[in-house]
């Protein structure tokens, strides 16, 4: 009477739960974004350190803008380490993270990489001028001096500058068009045009304590990014990018909570280098690498996740298996 | 198929000949060996299955070897099952027939009587114990009632109203540390509490469950000079710093989602939006009411404190909030 | 054994009668409580064999697993909102301040062998639980099942419906994690905003002003685990009682009338059928519960009223709710000295009390307006009565509406637009995409009652070209398979005769052999 590979049976079970394990298979894949394994922060750490060996221990007046006279906080008077060049802050911090200006050497190739690059939209000296016909105009770009290294390190070694839609609301972070080098030559020579801190931050992540990183994530983060790190649209079409991406190093995080870029607030008296690190052993150590003991992690976007896969896969399997069951008449 | 065929003889026969007799008892499958077959070998998986989360649960494999066995198994188990009884068992179709539940007239009618006349004698005899007993349980009712809702927690007073920030209120982090001057850089964002509700626990600092849930405040940095959000709230926002209740007027969830460059604080329930430089008015939607905003000054320390409480009750509307 | 024991257990047997054990147990049964007679028209039930009539069987079942789950946590869950240190597995915890109830539940998830999986099954069957009731109640509606005599049983399933909502709620809550816990925080809201009744609601439950001295939890605890689903246990008995009593709907057909049943017996094969769907929705559950991750509290921490997380959603069956408070204006009344909250009060308290009153008033609606008064158990084709399928769809859409609303942020995520924008979608939407539902359902309905025989598969055409260049079709040879659906149903020809057998004698009545005398009609 019924033998299970009549065309009959085909067309009535067989294609349907075939279309429907597709359905599912697809919702899944919405909420898996692919991230692979990233570049490691940690690389250049190393560089830097030796870097650090070979300059002088004097330091010169440093400007002091963007910065907050609040300890361990980015701000180099209270740093330990300090060391510094021919007037030239080198490098400062603490146990937590190292702040480090890239080498003066970089500076050359920086001025022509940004000639190259970036100078169309914020000017030739990076101020957010251009002289036009003998006028001063603003450039489409703001103005960068006096940003600190910090700053153009994280926009460039994001990728999303130089931008690749000037128009656009936010740039989105995407594979750098400049290597980590010429980001940091780039950011030699922006912060040689008005020096400033925070300068690159290299977080020692090894004693971080990822517990207290995880309550002042959840108090000071989570608002934005979820809880999770997965990311959402925000207000006026902004967004709080995914820190689920295994492309975010260690370092970026720092330079995103120091720095506050685009709509992100910027944190500085409030939280200390150690808790800095803390929070960014976190994200890179958890967020980005979730344990999820209970199965596929759904992306991390919660209910809304669940009750797709509850009604599609649960009550839809079920319905189908229903629908084996019984007579389709 | 004549009514002969399918008479059951009056002699007893066993049951599997008198099923195999009647087409309506013979198996649904074309091929009934091969489907036993398969749901055999169904079976003998279920069976491995179960072998293997018995294993998994006693070796404490990970999570899901033993639930995708123990899910499998139980699947697998019941896949055997159904199909036995599609494939295998009597398919009929057999017709039951439907009988009428409602009785007769006469029996309703009975029953109407029953009903009516027999409490009819009754109350028109007994009029007041009837009204007595009634008047009785209501009463009873009321009592009991009473207690089972009223023990459950205290009357609301003026909690709502209220919140522990005074003239003075040092603000403190979430570390139990004050707020200073250069706390905050242009742009940036804290949480703060008063200091009155902090307290150590577990040589944890902690705040009250007050402290956390009423009095919790977004302390937000603008520019480095005072500005004004609304007027006559002039002098509120010493080196450009405005604290605003983190309470959201909506529903009450913490408004702590703010975007510096737009200068808007969101809440990241049902997404209404506050205008931060001027008086955290919502702008979009849901939310009914700015933010009250909490004026800031500096005390003796250099400490960043309130100078006074909030001006309104905090948090979502209720009815007994006056305008 | 020996020659002599042999015969003595085979006259045993002899004596025993030719069913042995069994009907020895039946008769010392039916002696004390008379089991015989009911008995055997229970196993003579017949359930129509048509798929739609399983579905609320997933929400039995489901309920059958979350009872059996929920047994298991509730040895290890700890109701109570004292805080401790966390010194557990999950390193990144340790040394946080969290509550007994979410140390508990975390330990569950990773101290408890197989607590994990028990957890992940308890909150999958929960979301399929909800899901396959609000199912089975579309298959009630829309084929008008729910029809005088049966209107009592859709009261009732409504009542379960509100009750499995409430009841997952109530257990999203229970681990008192960051997520559960904003919720919470504005279901205090949602109470609070009721006028004249609100604030003392809420005192008395909460037991003072949020987060209250602690005691949501544990009345929370016993209102999930004892409470409701004792009353869902009653209701689920009244529910089954009455489908006997009253006996199942059909569709009609060949052999089908009001006056009668068609389908398969309650033993064997129903039994069997159903059984195995029990294990094989046990099974799914398991399987999502094994591969598939949900509610991962350990990645939420432990709720503080000062933290939040962006993107927080209610379970699915919540997000209805969720999305109409997001998508209401911001109307608050203020004056006479008080203030009436109308942009919570009106989409969260009076929009699903008037919701819910509407589906409990149907059938009576109906009836008074189509003056269908008649008993029905027959069932309609949905297209039959385009009027009623187009509300229904209007209904389902309109919900579909407001629970997409609930992740307006997600969406403008995912398709990169404008969170605002969105929102406004919704706004607009909420209106039309029920109205156009409703009108493409009803025109939609009316085409197929034209059309003969819709649903039927389309035979192919062959295109022939003659030598003289005209084309003509013919239509092709019908397939194997085609014949299946156009020859003649089956006549139904057997009935079960239920009426009791033997003359009275006792055991030398005149069984069945089969249990089912069959008497072509």
């Amino acid at each position: 009477m019924r033998v299970l590979l009549t065309r009959k049976f085909r067309a009535q079970f067989l294609l349907p739960a075939g279309l429907l394990t597709v359905a599912a298979m697809a919702s899944l894949a919405v909420f898996f974004p692919g991230g692979g394994a990233g570049a490691s922060g940690h690389a250049d750490a190393s560089q830097v350190s030796t870097n650090a060996k070979q300059v002088l221990k004097a330091c010169g007046s440093v400007n002091t803008k963007g910065v907050t006279p609040v300890p361990n906080s980015g701000n180099p008077f209270t740093s330990t380490n300090l060391i510094c060049h021919g007037g030239n802050l080198l490098s400062y911090g603490n146990d937590s993270i190292t702040y480090a200006n890239p080498p003066a050497s970089y500076i050359a190739a920086g001025r022509a990489l940004f000639a190259q690059s970036c100078s169309s939209c914020h000017g030739n000296t990076a101020n957010g001028t251009m002289t036009v016909g003998g006028k001063v105009e603003p450039t489409i770009g703001p103005n960068l001096q006096g940003v600190g290294a910090a700053t153009v390190d994280f926009w460039v070694s994001s990728g999303r500058m130089p931008a690749t839609d000037v128009k656009a609301v936010e740039a989105e972070r995407r594979p750098s068009r400049l290597t980590p080098k010429q980001a940091l030559e780039l950011a030699a020579w922006v912060n040689s045009l008005d020096p400033a801190a925070p300068a690159v931050p290299f977080p020692h992540l090894k004693g971080a304590n990822q517990s207290v990183g995880a309550s002042l994530f959840s108090l000071n983060c989570a608002a934005c990014h979820t809880i999770t790190g997965a990311g959402d649209a925000l207000a006026y079409n902004t967004n709080a990018p995914s820190l689920q991406n295994r492309q975010i190093t260690p370092q970026q995080v720092v330079e995103a909570i120091r720095t506050g870029p685009a709509n992100m607030p910027r944190f500085s008296g409030n939280l200390s280098d150690a808790q800095v690190r803390d929070i960014t052993s976190y994200v890179t150590g958890r967020l980005q690498h979730p344990t999820n003991p209970g199965g596929f992690g759904l992306g991390g976007v919660g209910p809304v996740a669940e009750g797709f896969v509850a009604l599609l896969i649960g009550v839809g399997g079920l319905a189908l298996i229903c629908f084996w069951i019984g007579e389709r008449s | 198929m004549s009514d002969a065929d399918h008479q059951p003889s009056r002699t007893r026969v066993p049951m599997p000949i008198a099923a195999l007799s009647d087409p309506h008892m013979s198996d649904a499958a074309r091929h009934p060996k091969r489907v036993e077959n398969i749901i055999a070998l169904i079976l003998v998986v279920a069976m491995i299955f179960f072998g293997l989360a018995g294993a998994a649960y006693w070796q404490n494999w990970n999570a899901w070897t033993f639930g995708g066995a123990l899910g499998g198994g139980l699947f697998a188990l019941g896949f055997g099952l159904t199909a036995w009884g599609k494939y295998l068992m009597p398919q009929g179709p057999f017709v039951e027939e439907r009988h009428v539940l409602a009785s007769t007239p006469d029996e309703r009618n009975a029953m109407s009587a029953a009903l009516v006349e027999r409490s009819a004698v009754v109350v028109r005899r007994r009029k007041v114990l009837g009204g007595l007993f009634a008047a009785g349980a209501g009463i009873f009712g009321i009592v009991a009632a009473f207690p089972l809702i009223r023990s459950l927690g205290p009357l609301p007073k003026d909690e709502l109203d209220v919140n522990q920030w005074t003239a003075g209120s040092v603000l403190v982090d979430s570390n139990g540390r004050p707020v200073r001057r250069d706390t905050l850089v242009i742009g940036g964002i804290m949480t703060v509490y008063p200091r009155n509700q902090m307290r150590m626990e577990d040589g944890q600092v902690t705040f009250t469950d007050q402290g956390l849930a009423t009095d919790q405040t977004v302390l937000i940095r603008l520019s480095h000079e005072p500005f004004t959000t609304m007027p006559g709230r002039e002098t509120w926002t010493p080196d450009g710093y405005v604290a605003y209740s983190k309470v959201c007027t909506h529903l009450g969830c913490p408004v702590g989602l703010y975007e510096q460059e737009l200068e808007v604080l969101v809440c990241p329930c049902h997404q209404s939006m506050f205008n931060v430089r001027n008086g955290a008015v919502p702008q979009f939607g849901p939310a009914p009411r700015p933010l009250p905003q909490l004026p800031l000054g500096y005390n003796d320390q250099g400490y960043l404190i309130a100078t006074a409480t909030y001006d309104q009750p905090l948090g979502p509307g209720f009815f007994e909030r006056t305008t | 054994m020996t020659d002599s024991a042999t015969r003595t257990k085979r006259s045993t047997k002899q004596a025993m009668g030719p069913y042995g054990q069994v009907s020895k147990v039946v008769d010392e049964l039916d002696e004390r409580f008379g089991v015989a007679k009911g008995g055997r028209i229970f196993l003579d039930k017949i359930f129509p064999d048509h798929w739609s009539f399983m579905l609320g069987e997933i929400a039995l079942y489901s309920f059958v697993v979350l009872i059996a789950t929920g047994i298991f946590l509730a040895l290890f869950f700890v109701p109570s909102a004292s805080q401790v240190i966390y010194h557990g597995a999950y390193a990144p915890l340790r040394g946080q301040r969290v509550s007994e109830a979410y140390q508990s539940t975390v330990n569950i998830s990773f101290s408890v062998r197989g607590g994990l999986l028990i957890r992940q099954m308890h909150h999958w069957a929960a979301d399929i639980f909800v899901g396959s009731i609000i199912v089975h109640m579309a298959r009630i509606f829309f084929t008008g099942a729910f029809r005088k005599p049966r209107e009592l049983n859709w009261t009732i399933g409504i009542f379960m419906l509100v009750l499995a909502v409430l009841e997952g709620f109530i257990g999203y809550s229970l681990p008192d994690d960051l997520i559960s816990g904003t919720g919470l925080r504005i279901g205090y809201s949602i109470a609070e905003s009721q006028p004249f009744i609100g604030s003392y609601m809420v005192s008395f439950l909460w037991g003072g002003q949020f987060p209250g001295d602690g005691s949501i939890i544990p009345r929370f605890f016993i209102i999930h685990v004892l409470i409701i689903p004792l009353v869902l246990l009653g209701l689920i008995t009244v529910h089954l009682a009455l489908l006997v009593r009253q006996k199942h709907t059909q569709f009609a057909s060949e052999g089908r009338t009001e006056d009668n049943v068609v389908g398969s017996p309650m033993f064997p094969t129903f039994m069997a059928k159903t059984t195995g769907f029990l294990f094989m929705v046990t099974g799914v559950t398991a399987l999502l519960g094994a591969f598939a991750q949900i509610n991962p509290i350990w990645q939420f921490g432990s709720y503080e009223p000062s933290k939040i997380s962006y993107a927080v959603q209610p379970d699915w069956y919540m997000g209805m709710l969720d999305g109409a408070l997001r998508i209401m204006p911001s109307w608050e009344f203020a004056g006479f000295g008080h203030t009436v909250p109308l942009e919570v009060f009106l989409p969260s308290v009076l929009f699903p009390t008037l919701l819910i009153t509407l589906w409990l008033l149907y059938p009576g609606l109906e009836r008074r307006i189509t003056g269908d008064h008649a008993m029905h158990n027959l069932l309609d084709r949905p297209r039959d009565r385009p009027k009623r399928t187009a509300a229904g769809v209007a209904m389902f859409t309109f919900m579909f509406t407001l629970f997409a609303a609930s992740s307006t942020d997600v969406l403008a995520n995912f398709f990169h637009v404008s969170l605002n924008a969105t929102l406004w979608f919704f706004r607009i939407a909420i209106f039309v995409v029920p109205a156009i539902a409703a009108w493409v359902t009803y025109e939609l309905c009316r085409e197929m009652q034209g059309v003969h025989g819709i649903g039927k598969r389309k035979r192919a055409v062959i295109v022939r070209r003659s030598e003289q260049g005209e084309y003509s079709t013919v239509p092709s040879a019908p397939r194997p398979d085609d014949e299946h659906v156009e020859i003649d149903p089956e006549p139904v020809p057997v009935r079960i005769d239920i009426e009791p057998l033997g003359n009275g004698d006792g055991r030398q009545a005149e069984p069945s052999p089969t249990g089912m005398r069959q008497v072509t009609r």
